[in-house]
């Protein structure tokens, strides 16, 4: 059964799915995670310090930043303030998952919590009636990839060495496969377009926050397009 | 050396704030769920954030790629067109992944 046609047609994933949704994150998180613990122990920090971050906060992005913040000994004032710029886009995750996260208090927030880049991107292709169990299992098996690389990334240190570039590829394949599925579902490419545009955009004036940005305007534009009911809503 | 202490610090501010963003729409949940734009947001969203995770990760590994973008055009390509025709994922993303690699290790070949 592939797993992206789940989606429209069995109300009732098989176990199996949920495993295979998460391969294509473990094999982004495992190596990249790898070279964060690395790079974290590297600047002079307690490995067991890297470790906690990736179970805490849990934020890929963010965690490589706070690296050569964390060497030069910025206060810890303006690293909240970077991390609140570089995690922003976050905001926006949720919106589109309202509906869908499991009403179960420590479930709920768990995925919250959870709610990175490749764990919000595959939740979205879940069908609507897929378990709790399985949406925290597919949650805690991604983070576990993040850790697991983290904590191999700080042991081993200078011995490991990734005998191949690109592996993590699979993160770009991943957002490929699932950007076809939102494409086949959606009323309109409309967003497609909007997209491409907004991050070509953001690209011209701001290259470091172009995702950010592109995202931002994507939200705008979102706001104001003409749904499919054609009915003027005042904001 | 990075004070233990110090770097605990950080770590919590980080926590809390990205915790803090991550909640941030299921905190105002009760207000947004009746709000008709966000709605309309719910259904717009997902392809336009998928694009841009896709577009964002691309421009990343190219500006990494001293040989230029192709490799990661070639490969983008195969995965869109593989998933596009026969919708198995996990195919899709290794067949796509293992080109890359391919194309970025030519030492693997010979």
């Amino acid at each position: 059964m592939p797993t992206a046609s789940v989606k429209t047609q069995d109300p009732q994933p098989p176990p199996t799915s949920v495993l295979s949704l998460s391969i294509p994150v473990a094999m982004g998180y495992v190596p990249l995670g790898m070279v964060f613990g690395f790079l974290f122990v590297q600047a002079g920090a307690a490995w067991w310090l890297a470790l906690l971050t990736s179970v805490f906060v849990y934020a890929g992005a963010a965690q490589f930043m706070m690296i050569p913040m964390l060497g030069l000994g910025l206060p810890v004032a303006s690293i909240a303030l970077a991390t609140l710029v570089v995690n922003l886009r976050h905001v926006f995750y949720g919106l589109s998952l309202l509906d869908k996260l499991p009403a179960k208090p420590w479930a709920r927030w768990y995925l919250v919590f959870a709610l990175t880049d490749e764990t919000y991107s595959v939740l979205t292709i879940l069908p609507s009636g897929t378990s709790t169990g399985q949406m925290v299992a597919l949650a805690l098996l991604n983070q576990g990839w993040w850790v697991l690389g983290t904590l191999l990334g700080a042991l081993i240190g200078t011995q490991a060495q990734v005998p191949l570039v690109g592996l993590d590829f699979a993160l770009a394949a991943l957002f490929a496969v699932l950007a076809v599925e939102q494409w086949r579902s959606a009323d309109s490419s409309a967003a497609l377009w909007v997209a491409l545009l907004s991050y070509a955009a953001a690209q011209a004036v701001l290259p470091q926050q172009a995702l950010l940005i592109a995202i931002a305007l994507s939200v705008l534009v979102g706001l104001f397009w003409p749904p499919s009911a054609p009915k003027e809503v005042a904001p | 050396m990075i004070d233990t202490t110090y770097a605990l610090g950080v770590l919590a501010a980080m926590a809390i704030v990205t915790f803090g963003l991550r909640a941030l729409p299921f905190l105002a949940a009760r207000w947004l769920q009746s709000h008709p734009l966000v709605q309309r947001l719910g259904r717009f969203l997902p392809l336009a954030i998928m694009a841009l995770l896709l577009l964002h990760t691309l421009v990343g590994s190219a500006r990494q790629n001293p040989t230029g973008p192709w490799a990661e055009l070639v490969a983008v390509a195969t995965v869109l067109a593989l998933q596009w025709w026969r919708r198995q994922a996990l195919l899709s993303i290794l067949a796509g992944t293992a080109l890359y690699v391919l194309l970025r290790n030519p030492g693997l070949l010979t």
